[in-house]
Parts: C-alpha cells; structure tokens; sequence
C-alpha cells in the first residue's frame, strides 16, 4: 500500500497558517481547526439555545439541559456537594472530549482526540490538579492514599509499590484510553474504505455496509469515551477529597 | 505514526491551551450560569406551584370539614324538629281525644236521658191508648159503660202481673 493510501494518513497535520513564535512552530494546523470547530460549536450552542431562558423549553433547549444535568448527575453521584465546584471543568472535558470525537466523524475532518499529545495535555491537566487538590485538603497526610486499610503491615511494602505507580499511571491510562480508541476506529473505517475501493464489481458493497455499522459504533465509541473521560476525571477529585 | 511526531507538538499544546481555556471561561461564565438560572427558574415555578396547589388542597379540606359540619348539625337540628314535632301532635292527639271522649260522654248521658224521658211520656201515652181502647172495645162489645177508673185500676194490675 502507498504511503498516501495509508490509514494512517488521515491522523497527518497538515499546516494551515505557518506562525512561529521563537524557535518554536506554533502553526495554525487542521488540528487546530478541528479544535476551534468544536469550540465554535459548544459555545454557540450553548449559548443560543438558551437564549431565550423560557421555562417551557424548546427542543434545543432541552438538549442542553440534559447534558448539564447530566454532567451535574455525574458529578453529584461521585463526588458530591464538593464537586460543584468543579463542574465548570468537568463540563468543559466532557463537551471539548465529546465534540471533539464527533467532529472528528465528519468525513474528511480530523480528529485531534486521536492524537496522543491533546489527549495526554487533559490528562495530565487532571492529574496535577487533582494531586494538588489532595495536597491542599489533606497535606502530607494525602500520601495515605497508597496505603489501603485493613490490609496486614507486612503487605504494605509490597502494596504500597503498587498503588503508587497505579495513582501515577493515570494519566498515561486516561489518555491512551481514549487516543487508542479514535485511533483504532478510524483506522479501522479507513481500512475497510480501501477494502471498498480495492474490491472488484459490486462485492465492494459489503464493507461499504460495514463501514455503515462502524459509523453508529464510533459514534457511541465517541460518546462513551467522553463519558469516561469526565467520570473517571470525577472520581480522581473523589479521591482527592476522600483518601479511602 | 504521525501522532509520534514532535514536529507539531508545542502548535498541538498551545491551541489546546488556547481553545480549551477558552471554552472553560466561556462556559463557566457565560453558558453554564444561564443554564442553571433556567433550571433554577423552572424549579422555583414548579415549587411555587406545588406550594400553591398544598395550600389550596389544604383550603378545600377546610372548605369540605365545614360542609361536612354543617349537615352533620343539620341532620340534627332536624332529627330533634321532626322529635318535637313528633311529640307534640302526640300530646295534642292525647288532648283532643280525652275532650272529644268527655264530650261524647256528656253527650251520650243527655240522650239517654232524652230517650228516658221520651220513654215515659210514651208510655204514658200508650197507657191512655189502652185505655181508650179498652173503653171503646168494651163498649162496642157488651154495651157496657165502664168508668175510667175502673179500666185503670184493671190496667195496673194487669202491669202488675206482667211485670
């Protein structure tokens, strides 16, 4: 297969303005046009929709109640009346996450969720503050994280080894979760676009229809993922709050 | 792999520090106040409305206790009016015929008086008749004149045997 006929091609960036500031590229890429579609799009729905603050709400509306509540519910189960707090962010994650793997479903669109880099920068923005967060409420004595109660004294060397890299492999988990998950989806669809291509008469039917399939299976893989993402984001500040 | 590329990596962090901050501050002031004062807005209409609704179901409570009050008194007032009532035709009934019974008494006496009276007069009358009868008779017969007091004195003695 030629390199331009790789599936991987789609993940390429390609520079839309070139802008250096010092020595290093800060060019406005596809990526960052996808990520400024999404913006575009949060907001201004966001904002129109409820701008008429009518009590009975309209269709549209009502779909941006939902998803507050929805966020809301998240973090009010998990973390509770602390996590109000938060929910400014939380929402944020799960819109910027969520519009993020859906404008990457636009065909011919990229998606900056399936680059490791963007998924591993909100990562790591909830890890620091989170672990920060523990600091502030609990102090050194937030370090009791790694040690599990009820747990015989002489486990705990081999314990506590273990909880520490687990707490430090969150955000590695976090963003490889959800940047293998856009990376293997579209992959997968741009494969079976070759297969459609490649395939001789009418049989290229067949991954067409797959390719159907795969299109409602990415779309839940992409709400799952920003679901994921934001409630695993609201148990870290859980955990902030309540060591054990 | 091009996401294995450092060659975008620093554009890739700053227009997501740039567009995600963005989308923060403009969510959390922006959209997500004007959602929560809807939500807000919506929960203190439906509250108010409850509240209402509580207090107008405690009113017609209120309202159904009185009605169910006053017929309760009714049914009184008039099972004790329809008792007095009872009694009092009962002793007026009791009045009236023990009236109406003296009368009929009285009444009864004073004829039976009558009819005494009248009685006497007629047998008297009838004592005369005989007479007169047995005068003529006696007379038509044997030709025999019989003086009056002869006829009575016969008379009472035939009375006499009959009775």
């Amino acid at each position: 297969m030629a390199a331009k006929d790789s599936p991987l091609k789609q993940f390429e960036i390609d520079t839309i303005s070139n802008i250096e500031i010092g020595n290093y590229n800060l060019s406005f890429t596809n990526s960052s046009f996808a990520m400024l579609l999404t913006v575009l799009i949060i907001t201004l729905f966001l904002t129109l929709t409820v701008n008429t603050r009518s009590i009975i709400p309209t269709r549209m509306q009502l779909i941006s109640e939902l998803m507050y509540n929805f966020i809301a519910q998240l973090l009010n189960d998990t973390v509770g009346d602390n996590g109000k707090k938060y929910f400014p962010f939380v929402f944020s994650l799960f819109m910027f996450v969520l519009i993020g793997n859906m404008v990457g479903m636009i065909p011919y669109q990229f998606t900056f969720t399936s680059h490791i880099i963007v998924t591993f920068a909100l990562a790591a923005v909830v890890f620091i503050g989170v672990t920060i967060l523990g600091f502030i409420n609990h102090g050194i004595k937030f370090f009791s994280l790694f040690v599990i109660p009820g747990v015989p004294f002489y486990m705990h060397p081999l314990l506590i080894p273990i909880e520490v890299i687990s707490y430090l492999s969150r955000p590695i988990s976090l963003s490889v979760r959800l940047f293998a998950n856009m990376l293997a989806g579209h992959t997968l669809l741009k494969v079976f676009a070759g297969f459609v291509v490649s395939m001789p008469f009418f049989t290229g039917v067949f991954p067409l229809a797959f390719i159907v399939a795969l299109t409602g299976l990415e779309i839940l893989i992409a709400f799952l993922q920003a679901y994921v993402f934001a409630i695993l984001t609201c148990l870290y500040i859980n955990d902030a709050y309540h060591l054990h | 792999m091009p996401q294995l590329n450092p060659e975008f990596f620093v554009s890739q962090l700053f227009w997501l520090a740039v567009f995600f901050s963005f989308l923060l501050i403009f969510l959390w002031r922006v959209s997500l106040p004007r959602i929560s004062l809807v939500l807000e807005k919506r929960q203190r209409k439906i509250d108010e409305n409850l509240s209402s609704a509580k207090m107008l179901q405690e009113q017609a409570q209120e309202i159904e206790s009185n009605i169910n009050n006053k017929i309760s008194k009714a049914k009184q007032d008039a099972d004790e009016k329809i008792k007095k009532a009872i009694s009092s035709l009962q002793s007026d009934v009791s009045t009236k015929l023990s009236t109406l019974d003296e009368e009929l008494e009285i009444k009864i006496s004073n004829s039976e008086k009558e009819i005494l009276k009248s009685k006497e007069s007629q047998m008297k009358n009838i004592d005369n008749e005989i007479a007169n009868i047995t005068k003529i008779t006696v007379s038509k017969i044997t030709n025999l004149s019989i003086s009056e007091s002869e006829i009575e004195q016969a008379i009472k003695t035939r009375k006499g045997l009959l009775s």
